[in-house]
C-alpha cells in the first residue's frame, strides 16, 4: 500500500536579545556555568518576571515576516511540571493568546500554514556526567528568550521539512530575529508525524520526536519514523501516540519513558505578569521597519541581471548577501562583483566561513581593474595577499599599479601598435572595438609584466589606433 | 520613659530629639523578646541589630533624617533580607539565607530602620491562627491560651507586646488584618500593587500584599508611606504616586459616605461581632455621616472564589521548592523524583500540603473550567459589584473577624471552620482594594474586635482619616 | 455531597510531588471531600457571558533590553544542598 506522510513541526529559536526574557541577565552562550544568573532565572523565592520589550518586538517581527496576524493582547501562562532544568517548576509560555497566530511560509511547490508563534523562556542546561558526579545543572540558558513556531500538518516529506526549516532559518536570520546557530542549540525542532493511506483524509496516530538540533537529524528522523510506522501498519500492528527520542549516532529513535503525570501541565495565566497590549500603531511601525528578506534580495539581484543561480547562492547565507550589498555600496558593478564573489571568494571559503577581505577592499580591487589602474593579473595577486596575509589593499594597489609610465610607456605602446597593423585596422572596422582595445591592453601588460600604468596606456593606445 | 507605651510616631520623635538612642531601643526590645519568648512571636533576632542601631545613632547625630531613622522593626519571615534567614516558618526553608533583599526591606533600610528580627507566621502564610508554623504556635498577646491569628501572627504579637516599634506582615486573604484585630492593633492591606512584592515569598501572587501592623492609625499611615511604591522588579506594582498618608489625616470626615452592605448585615447576624458592627454604624450615623445601603450580590461566593484562586497560584508558586536549588533535600535520595517527593513530603506541613493538593485539583485538566476559570470570572464580577457599591459611597464597613481570637487547638483539626474565619477579609484581596482594620470593641471574653473599612483603589488616605477619627473617640464611645 | 476517590487523591499527589501513606490518604480523603464541597459553592454561579479580562500594560511599559550583572556563581549556589563544578547537582539522570 502507498502512504501519505503527514508532518507538523514545532520549531524553537533563541531570540537575538542582549538580556534574558524575564530578567536582565546576559543572553550569552558559552559562559562559565551559572554565571549569567540572578534571583529570577534561578527561581529564588520572591523573585518576579519582568518582560523584555525587545523579545516581544522580535516575535512580532518574525510574525510579520511570515504573514501572521498579531494579537492585540499577548497573555503569558505558566506551564507547570517538575524537571531540574526548570528552576521555578513552571515555564512561562503562552497558550491562549500567543503574540502571533496563523501565517505561512512559501516553499517552492507549496505553502506551509503556520498555527502560531509565541514567546517563552528556555530551560537551563543539564550535563549528564558520570554516575559518581551525577547530573549537573547550569541555569545560564534558563530564561533565554525563545520563540516557538508551530506549523499546521502541511509537510509531507523529509525533504520538504528540510526545505521549510531552511527557509524559516533564512527568514529569522535576515530579519535579525535569531542567529539560529544549530550547533549552540539556537534552533531546535520537534517533529510530529503520522501516516495515512494515500489520499485518505483520516489522520493516523502521531508520534512526536523531540529536540532535533540539526537539519540532518530532522531529515533522518523523519525517514526513519515514517518507515517505522509503515512497517507497523504493514504488519497489521497499531501505532501508539508517544514521544520518541532520536539517537543521531545509532540512527534510530526510541520511545521515551512515560510519566503518567507529565501530560497535565495545568496552564494558567501567570499572576506575576500583566498581559501586553499590542497596538496596531506598533505593529505597523514594526512592519515599516522590516528588513529585506532573502526572497526580496534575490529579486533585486535578478533585477541587476545576475542569474537566478548567482542570486540564489548570494542570498543563501545572509553574511554573503550582506557582503555583496556592502561591496555594491562602494562600487556598483553587480555583475563583476558577483563574479568575483562567486569564484574568487567562494573558492577561498571552502571549509571555513570567515571572509578575510572586507567588502570595501574587494570593491576597491575590482574598481581598480575596471579603471585600468591595475591589471587583472595584479588584482588577483592583491586579492591573494590581502586574504592570506591581511595586507592593506589600498597600499598594494599603489605599489603594484603601473610605475612604468610617461615616455618609457609611450615607447612600448608605439612599438606595439607599429607591429600590429592588422589589429589596428580591425579596430577601425569591427563593431566591437573595445575587444581590440582590450587585446592591446593585454599586450602592454604582458610586455611590462603588469607594471604599466593602465590609464595612461589606454589613452596612448587610443591616440595611436584611432584615425 | 516606658518604651512599651510609645507609639511609632512617638518613638520617631524621641529619636529625633535624641531623647532615646536606637541602641537603647534595640537593647530594650531584645530584652523584651527574651522576656516574652514563650509567646513565640519572634523566630530570630538578627545578630547585627545592635551594630546597625549604633550605626544609625551615628548617622542621626550627623543629621540623617530618614523617616524611620533608628526605628527597630520586625518583619514577617517571608520577607527577604539579604544575608538573613527567611524560612516562611517552614521546615523546607530551615536553612535558607536570602541571596537578595526585597523591595520593602530596601525601603525600610533606606529610611533608616533597624530590622531587628523575623516574626513567626503560618507556614508559607497559609492559615489564620499561626498554629501552622513549623517552629511552634505563636500565642495571642492578650491571652496566652488564644491564637495570635494569622498568618502574620508573629508580627502582630511583636507589636502588641512591644517587641518592636512596628512590624510588617503580608496579607493574601486577611493575614495582616485578622491577627491585628485579634491583638487589638491597626492593620492595613493596601491596594494591590501599592507595595512591591519583589522579594516576598509568594503565596498567591495576584492577592498578596505587604501591610503595616501598628498600634495606632497614624503609625500605620506613616509606615505605609515608607514601604509603598513602584518597583521595576515587579510588573504588578503600580506607578501611582505615593502619598504622605499621615499628612492627609485631617480629622474631617463629615462628608464621608459609609457603605453598609446588605449581604454583610445578613452574614453578621448571630456572630459574636454583630453588636460591635451595628454599634459602629449607629455611632457614625449619630456623627452625621451618611450611611448608604449597598449590595454585593455575589458576596456569598467570595470564599469559594478565594479558596480556588489562592491554592491554584500557591501550588504553582511552591513548585520551586523542589530540593534541587536551595535548602532542604532529603538525604539518601537515589534519583530526582525521590528528591522531589521526599524533600517536599518531609519539608511541608499539613496545611501547605492540603492547599497544594487543592490547587492542583482546581487546575488539573477536566476541572480547570469548572473551578479555576469560573472562580476568575466570579472574581471579575465581584470586583465590579464592589466598585459599583463604592460608587455610591466612599468606604465600605465590614467586620474584620467573626469574633474574638479563638482558643489554640479549637479549629486546627477542622480546616473548613478555619477557612470560614476569612469570610470578611478575603473580599479586599479578591477585589484588590485597600482595607484597614482597627479595634472597635470587645467580645464577651474581653478580647478585641476589629472593624474593617474597604476603600477604592489608592484611597488608603480616606481609610486612615476615618479610622483615626474613630480611634480618637474610642474611649469616649466605650469601645475599649 | 461530592466524594473524592483515593485514586484521585493519588493522582493529585503525583502532580504535587507529595506522598501519603495509607492512613494519611484516608484522613486526607475526608478532609478533602469537605474542602471540595466548600468550594463547590462556585458551581452555583452563573458566569455565562462573562469574558475574562486580563490586567494589562502597554508595550512601552516593558523593560528595555539591557543586560545587567546578576549574582556571582558563588551567590547563585549559596543555598544549594549539592553543587559540583560550579553547577547544581542531582543524582545522574537518564538522558532523555
Amino acid at each position: 500500500m502507498e502512504y501519505d506522510i503527514v508532518i507538523g513541526l514545532e520549531v524553537h529559536a533563541e531570540l537575538k536579545t542582549k538580556s534574558k526574557v524575564f530578567c536582565s541577565c546576559k543572553n550569552q552562550f558559552g559562559s562559565t556555568p551559572n554565571s549569567n544568573c540572578c534571583p529570577v532565572c534561578i527561581g529564588l523565592p520572591g523573585a518576579l518576571p519582568v518582560l523584555n520589550k525587545k523579545a516581544v518586538e522580535l516575535v512580532i517581527k518574525a510574525g510579520l515576516c511570515m504573514d501572521c496576524e498579531i494579537n492585540d493582547k499577548a497573555v503569558f501562562e505558566r506551564k507547570n511540571y517538575f524537571y531540574p532544568d526548570l528552576a521555578k517548576a513552571y515555564q512561562i509560555s503562552q497558550l491562549v493568546k500567543p503574540i502571533c497566530v496563523g501565517g505561512k511560509i512559501e516553499l517552492k511547490d507549496k505553502t506551509v500554514r503556520l498555527n502560531r508563534i509565541h514567546l517563552e523562556e528556555d530551560a537551563g542546561k543539564l550535563v549528564h556526567s558520570s554516575r559518581s558526579i551525577g547530573t549537573l545543572i547550569d541555569y545560564n540558558r534558563g530564561g533565554v528568550p525563545l520563540m516557538e513556531l508551530v506549523t499546521e500538518p502541511d509537510i509531507s516529506s523529509a525533504e520538504e521539512a528540510v526545505e521549510f526549516l531552511t527557509k524559516l532559518r533564512s527568514i529569522l536570520v535576515y530579519s535579525n530575529v535569531a542567529d539560529c546557530k544549530m550547533e549552540e542549540g539556537g534552533m531546535r525542532c520537534d517533529v510530529n508525524l503520522s501516516i495515512k493511506p494515500k489520499g485518505s483524509d483520516v489522520l493516523g496516530v502521531r508520534s512526536e520526536m523531540k529536540n532535533l538540533n540539526s537539519f540532518k537529524s530532522v531529515y533522518r528522523a523523519i525517514k526513519y519514523e515514517a518507515q517505522r510506522q509503515i512497517d507497523i501498519l504493514e504488519q497489521g500492528g497499531k501505532i501508539v501516540q508517544e514521544t520518541r527520542k532520536w539517537d543521531d549516532n545509532k540512527e534510530r529513535s526510541y520511545a521515551m519513558r512515560k510519566k503518567e503525570t507529565s501530560q497535565d501541565y495545568r496552564y494558567f495565566p501567570d499572576p506575576d505578569m500583566l498581559a501586553v497590549n499590542i497596538s496596531r500603531e506598533l505593529v505597523s511601525k514594526i512592519k515599516d521597519s522590516l528588513p529585506e528578506l532573502a526572497d526580496q534580495r534575490f529579486k533585486r539581484y535578478v533585477s541587476y541581471s545576475l542569474t537566478e543561480y548567482e542570486s540564489e547562492i548570494l542570498t543563501r547565507d545572509k553574511a554573503y548577501s550582506d557582503y555583496f550589498d556592502k561591496a555594491l555600496s562602494v562600487y556598483f558593478e553587480p555583475k563583476t562583483i558577483a563574479n568575483w564573489f562567486l569564484t574568487d571568494v567562494m573558492s577561498k571559503l571552502k571549509g571555513q566561513d570567515e571572509i578575510k577581505i572586507s567588502p570595501e577592499d574587494l570593491a576597491l580591487i575590482i574598481k581598480s581593474v575596471d579603471d585600468k589602474v591595475i591589471s587583472t593579473k595584479v588584482s588577483k595577486e592583491i586579492f591573494e595577499k590581502a586574504w592570506e596575509e591581511g595586507a592593506s589593499v589600498e597600499k598594494l594597489i599603489k605599489e603594484l599599479s603601473g610605475n612604468i609610465e610617461g615616455e618609457e610607456l609611450r615607447k612600448i605602446v608605439e612599438t606595439l601598435v607599429a607591429e600590429n597593423e592588422k589589429a589596428v585596422s580591425d579596430y577601425r572596422t569591427t563593431d566591437q572595438p573595445e575587444k581590440v582595445l582590450r587585446w592591446f591592453m593585454g599586450q602592454v601588460m604582458k610586455m611590462t609584466k603588469g607594471k604599466a600604468n593602465a590609464t595612461q596606456a589606454e589613452t596612448m593606445i587610443l591616440e595611436l589606433i584611432k584615425e | 520613659m516606658d518604651i512599651s507605651k510609645l507609639s511609632l510616631l512617638e518613638i520617631v520623635e524621641k529619636l529625633r530629639q535624641r531623647e532615646v538612642t536606637s541602641e537603647e531601643l534595640v537593647k530594650y526590645y531584645i530584652d523584651r523578646i527574651e522576656e516574652y519568648k514563650d509567646y513565640n512571636a519572634v523566630l530570630e533576632v538578627f545578630e547585627d541589630a545592635l551594630d546597625r542601631a549604633r550605626e544609625m545613632d551615628e548617622k542621626i547625630k550627623q543629621g540623617f533624617e530618614g523617616k524611620l531613622a533608628g526605628v527597630p522593626v520586625i518583619i514577617k519571615d517571608n520577607i527577604l533580607y539579604k544575608g538573613k534567614k527567611a524560612t516562611c516558618a517552614s521546615r523546607f526553608l530551615e536553612d535558607y539565607v536570602a541571596q537578595y533583599s526585597s523591595t520593602v526591606v530596601e525601603k525600610l533600610i533606606e529610611s533608616g530602620a533597624v530590622i531587628i528580627g523575623r516574626a513567626n507566621m503560618d507556614e508559607f502564610a497559609m492559615g489564620g491562627s499561626n498554629e501552622n508554623s513549623a517552629y511552634g504556635v505563636c500565642h495571642n498577646a492578650l491571652d496566652f491560651d488564644r491564637v495570635a491569628g494569622g498568618s502574620s501572627g508573629g508580627s502582630a504579637v511583636s507589636v502588641a507586646k512591644s517587641l518592636c516599634a512596628c512590624a510588617l506582615g503580608t496579607d493574601t486573604g486577611g493575614s495582616v488584618r485578622q491577627p491585628s484585630s485579634f491583638n487589638g492593633l491597626v492593620g492595613m492591606k493596601p491596594t494591590y500593587g501599592r507595595v512591591s512584592r519583589y522579594g516576598i515569598v509568594a503565596f498567591a501572587s495576584s492577592l498578596d500584599q505587604v501591610g503595616p501592623i501598628t498600634k495606632t492609625v497614624k503609625d500605620n499611615a506613616y509606615l505605609l508611606s515608607v514601604i509603598s511604591g513602584y518597583s521595576k522588579y515587579d510588573e504588578t506594582s503600580k506607578k501611582e504616586e505615593v502619598e504622605d498618608y499621615l499628612s492627609k489625616i485631617d480629622g474631617d470626615i463629615k462628608d464621608l459616605k459609609i457603605g453598609v452592605c446588605s449581604e454583610v448585615k445578613e452574614l453578621v447576624k448571630g456572630l459574636p461581632v454583630e453588636k460591635t458592627y451595628f454599634d459602629l454604624i449607629e455611632r457614625l450615623k449619630s456623627q452625621g455621616n451618611e450611611i448608604v445601603e449597598v449590595s454585593i450580590k455575589d458576596l456569598s461566593l467570595v470564599m469559594a472564589c478565594y479558596y480556588i484562586i489562592a491554592p491554584a497560584e500557591a501550588t504553582s508558586n511552591l513548585g520551586r521548592f523542589d530540593g534541587v536549588k536551595y535548602s532542604r533535600r532529603e538525604k539518601g535520595c537515589q534519583d530526582i523524583d525521590e528528591i522531589y517527593i521526599k524533600s517536599r513530603t518531609s519539608g511541608f506541613g499539613k496545611e501547605v500540603k492540603r492547599r497544594i493538593m487543592l490547587g492542583n485539583f482546581v487546575l488539573s485538566s477536566g476541572y480547570f473550567d469548572a473551578y479555576y476559570n469560573k472562580a476568575k470570572k466570579v472574581q471579575q464580577r465581584l470586583k465590579k459589584q464592589t466598585l459599583d457599591a463604592l460608587a455610591s459611597c466612599d468606604v465600605l464597613l465590614l467586620p474584620t473577624t467573626c469574633g474574638e481570637a479563638f482558643k489554640i487547638g479549637e479549629k486546627i483539626e477542622d480546616p473548613i471552620s478555619m477557612y470560614k474565619e476569612d469570610i470578611f477579609t478575603t473580599l479586599a484581596n479578591i477585589t484588590g482594594l485597600p482595607a484597614l482594620t482597627l479595634p472597635c470593641g470587645k467580645g464577651e471574653n474581653g478580647m478585641p474586635l476589629g472593624m474593617q473599612f474597604v476603600g477604592k483603589e489608592f484611597e488608603e488616605s480616606k481609610l486612615y482619616n476615618l479610622a483615626d477619627y474613630i480611634e480618637r473617640r474610642r474611649s469616649e464611645w466605650n469601645m475599649i | 455531597m461530592k466524594e473524592i476517590e483515593i485514586e484521585e487523591i493519588k493522582r493529585l499527589a503525583g502532580l504535587s510531588a507529595l506522598e501519603f501513606d495509607d492512613e494519611e490518604l484516608e484522613k486526607f480523603k475526608g478532609e478533602f471531600t469537605s474542602i471540595l464541597n466548600f468550594i463547590e459553592e462556585i458551581s452555583k454561579a452563573n458566569v455565562d457571558g462573562i469574558e475574562l479580562e486580563y490586567p494589562t500594560h502597554d508595550f512601552d511599559d516593558l523593560r528595555d533590553d539591557e543586560a545587567v550583572e546578576g549574582l556571582s556563581q558563588e551567590e547563585v549556589l549559596a543555598n544549594s544542598p549539592s553543587t559540583k563544578k560550579g553547577s547544581f547537582c542531582v543524582p545522574k539522570m537518564m538522558e532523555e
